[in-house]
């Protein structure tokens, strides 16, 4: 079959020693690439229960079968492993020549397991100690450039920060501490090159659709990205209360407007860039002080995150702050997300030490990362940090399965409020986009409801489909009917039939293999909840003043997705379903789910 | 209407509810506002009794409110009365008896007043299949007030809105210059319009025209709000659909379609 090699390198760090394994053709056709070869990869080279940190947990950077084609946005890869922030089945994605490298050394995915005595670097087959322990990703990628394209982890995921990145070309594999499962193997980085070239069945037609998707991607789809880029949400998120302030205390920050990127554009200097292979370039770039360099990339999560939700209004902080983050490689979501949960504990004197609102969170990043002081509990995560200070904290601290929230308040965002309760990854915005039915007129977002769970469920499967190909979701508006245009790509890369309707099934496997690893891993349904305060508290001033999720409308929400899913009213995978999955992908899900009774 | 009526702006900056809760507070010793289960309320200084059984009509919602108040007369509104004064709910509450005003022949059944006895009347007339509130007034006996009797100027105390055209008309009553502000945000602000510019009331579609008046900015295509954008009505009502009305003070925010991530 065109498109995938067959095969995945397997590197084992303990013995230094790495071998070819091949992959069954119709498992690659059952899940893929990216995100769905990967969560196969996992849970296939583990067993249940491991520790995420420990050597014998597996790390998956899976490639897919469009990357290395002429399409926009292919240039992507898929980190996969065992959260060690939620205790899940984690993956995250990050654009970058490194994906195409990687999948011209002829393997479809690299495994890595096993843990270096010393701290290393495997570099296109060699495994040496590394000079580069210590320093940065982007420090790190430079000194290896001359060998290879690199994936590496900043200080933070050196010391096991749990929500450690993966870098590589300054993008970040960024949710769910990916970057300290890597951190304790002792590996700082990992360098691919290589120069197999993976055969495409009908190239000539494949370039006529990427040209086509080129075009469409730089019309009106798009252009949100290219004018302003994520950050134009914050504005907007604020005027209709959906600006998580202050650890989710409010939804409407007052400084929002100095945050802006309407403003900024007037302000400061700035630039446009884009990633490997992607004709949208969406990256936005500005200076950190006036008259500067514009040199800090910025997305609208960590603008977000170090600005509003720390309470923190001075452009040249978040800026800063994002800059901070990228360089020491921590999730700019989970360490807003902590240092706010933080803050909020110090204000209710739940906490005798610790950073404010409206604190310069710099030394606080630093700290975190090099885990000095009570940086080392913050490195933990809000939910590790609410359970040690005990009592209601836990109701305060902004996650789900322990993943920290991104910047969208769910109760002014309700089809958001049921994506974030369920999804496999924990309250996440990349893999639930269902903020767009929210951001439409075809749903009440302040009263989620029978259509918020039709929403909910399609942009899960459209994000699987997006995640497994891989294409980015930024494309996405430039699609007609995306599973039918994906099956034309498919055809034409793999010389197989492929319909609209295999790739929605290869979709709902994915989300469902997701799912039955999770059960595998300790899932209940309490699991599938968001924190007290969005379920008892309304929100008290601002646009959406009065909103409420009531948890009774929330769980019926819950119901409907795991009803339209077909899973059990509980959110089991039905027991038939499991065997089913376990023979088409040759997996043991072991004595997971199947009815199992909630004891949380 | 395609809003809801609780959240309409009025003047001063407020909601309609807020209006009217304002309105009859000096007239009462208490003031209970019923809704249904699912309609968040801004924060109003009056008791919030949700209606338990809003299928069974609006008798329902008037038996739950009677049964919640403490005093033996309660004078009963709908949210849409802007035209309220506490000197016209105090006439009607001094009578002591339940009585409701008739206007060119029509029983204002919203604007009456009712003991607090009525909420198991209304209890026994839903059990007999009758929804109406008026069948509660006359199964009260209540007293019929000809509107001539009341001194109630021009606009009527109980003049409510079913339309977004009546609700405009209401609103220009009160203040035939009302204006509106139109916020330009995302890829709208970059075509060099203002980020902020003032409207009459109006319709959304008569709003947006106004905005793009002379100006090079497409915000409306095939008698909805374009493609490229949406509309946020007062930060709650994200709307594409150009016959809503917009309202007094209302602050609409024209976002890019695309908002997230």
């Amino acid at each position: 079959m065109s498109g995938f090699h067959g095969r995945y390198l397997r590197i084992d760090l303990t013995q230094g020693v790495s071998d070819l394994r091949s992959l069954p053709e119709d498992v690659s056709c059952r899940v893929l690439g990216g995100v769905g070869l990967g969560t196969w990869l996992l849970l296939n080279e583990s067993r249940a229960g491991f520790d995420p940190l420990s050597p014998e947990a597996p790390l998956v950077f899976a490639f897919s079968p469009l990357v290395g084609t002429g399409l926009t946005t292919s240039a992507k890869f898929a980190v996969v492993a065992k959260s060690p922030l939620t205790g899940f089945v984690c993956d995250a994605l990050a654009s970058s020549h490194f994906a195409i490298a990687g999948k011209r050394m002829g393997v479809d995915a690299i495994v890595v397991v096993g843990a270096c005595a010393e701290p290393s670097e495997w570099v296109t087959g060699t495994l040496r100690p590394t000079g580069s322990w210590g320093r940065s990703a982007a420090e790190t990628a430079a000194a290896l450039a001359s060998e290879g394209r690199v994936a590496a982890i900043g200080v933070a995921g050196e010391r096991l920060v749990r929500y450690a990145t993966i870098s590589a070309d300054g993008r970040h594999a960024g949710r769910g501490g990916l970057g300290a499962v890597m951190g304790a193997k002792r590996l700082k980085a990992l360098v691919v090159d290589g120069d197999v070239e993976t055969p495409v069945a009908d190239r000539a037609a494949l370039e006529t659709r990427a040209e086509g998707l080129r075009r469409r991607a730089a019309g009106p789809a798009t252009a949100k990205y290219r004018e302003l880029g994520t950050v134009g949400n914050l504005l907007a998120f604020d005027r209709v209360g959906a600006l998580p302030t202050r650890n989710f205390q409010a939804s409407h920050f007052e400084g929002a407007e100095r945050l802006a990127a309407e403003r900024w554009r007037g302000e400061r200097s700035h630039r446009r860039t884009g990633c490997a292979h992607c004709t949208i370039g969406c990256e936005q770039r500005y200076a950190t002080t006036r008259g500067g360099r514009p040199d800090v990339r910025i997305e609208y999560e960590s603008q977000f995150a170090l600005g509003p939700l720390v309470g923190v209004d001075d452009p040249d902080a978040v800026l800063a702050a994002s800059a901070r983050c990228d360089a020491l490689g921590l999730d700019t979501i989970s360490a807003g997300g902590t240092l706010a949960f933080a803050m909020e504990c110090r204000e209710r004197g739940w906490l005798s030490e610790g950073p404010r609102f409206g604190d310069d969170v710099l030394p606080w990043l630093d700290r975190i990362a090099s885990r000095d002081g009570f940086g080392d509990r913050l490195a933990e995560g809000s939910r590790r940090l609410a359970r040690e200070i005990g009592g209601s904290a836990e109701d305060l601290a902004p996650q789900v399965k322990g993943l920290e929230l991104p910047g969208y308040e769910p109760r002014a965002l309700q089809s958001m409020a049921l994506g974030f309760a369920v999804s496999s990854r924990g309250a996440d915005h990349n893999r639930s986009s269902a903020y767009e039915a929210d951001f439409s007129d075809t749903v009440d977002r302040l009263r989620g409801d029978a259509r918020s769970v039709e929403a909910a469920v399609s942009a899960e499967d459209r994000a699987a489909a997006l995640d497994s190909l891989v294409l980015c979701k930024f494309v996405r508006g430039a699609f007609d009917d995306l599973f039918a245009e994906s099956a034309g790509m498919l055809a034409e890369v793999t010389g197989l039939a492929w319909t609209a309707d295999d790739v929605q099934a290869v979709a709902r496997r994915i989300v469902d293999l997701r799912r039955l690893g999770n059960e595998r891993e300790g899932w209940r349904p309490s699991d599938d909840r968001l924190p007290r305060r969005f379920l008892e508290e309304p929100i008290a001033s601002g646009p959406a003043v009065g909103a409420r999720l009531p948890a009774a409308r929330l769980e019926e929400m819950i119901r409907g997705y795991n009803r339209t899913r077909g899973y059990e009213d509980a959110g089991w995978v039905p027991r038939a379903r499991r065997e089913a999955l376990e023979v088409e992908l040759g997996l043991d899900f072991g004595a997971c789910g199947g009815g199992g009774v909630d004891e949380a | 209407m395609g809003r809801a009526k609780a959240w309409l702006p009025w003047f001063g900056g407020r909601t309609l509810v807020e209006h009217v809760v304002e309105r009859l507070r000096p007239a009462v010793d208490e003031v209970v506002v019923v809704t249904s289960a699912d309609l968040d309320l801004p924060p109003l200084e009056a008791r919030v009794v949700r209606d338990r059984e809003p299928e069974r009509g609006p008798l329902a919602g008037l038996r739950d409110g009677l049964a919640a108040v403490e005093s033996d007369f309660a004078f009963v509104t709908a949210t849409d009365a802007p035209f309220l004064t506490p000197a016209y709910v105090g006439a009607m509450l001094d009578r002591g008896v339940a009585c409701a005003p008739v206007a060119d022949g029509h029983v204002q059944v919203l604007s009456a007043v009712m003991p607090r006895a009525g909420a198991a009347l209304a209890e026994r007339l839903l059990t007999a299949g009758r929804a109406r509130p008026l069948a509660l007034l006359e199964a009260l006996d209540f007293v019929a007030i000809d509107e001539g009797e009341l001194d109630v100027g021009e606009t009527p105390p109980w003049l409510g809105f079913n339309t977004p055209e009546a609700y405009l008309d209401a609103v220009r009553a009160e203040d035939p210059g009302a204006q509106c502000e139109v916020e330009l945000l995302g890829r709208a602000a970059t075509d060099g319009v203002p980020p902020v510019v003032t409207s009459p009331v109006g319709s959304l579609g008569d709003v947006l025209a106004h905005v793009t008046t002379g100006r090079e900015l497409t915000l409306v295509e095939e008698d909805r709000v374009a493609r490229a954008h949406l509309v946020s009505l007062g930060g709650r009502d994200l709307v594409r659909a150009l016959g809503l009305p917009v309202g007094p003070g209302e602050r609409v925010t024209v976002l890019d379609a695309q908002a997230g991530g």
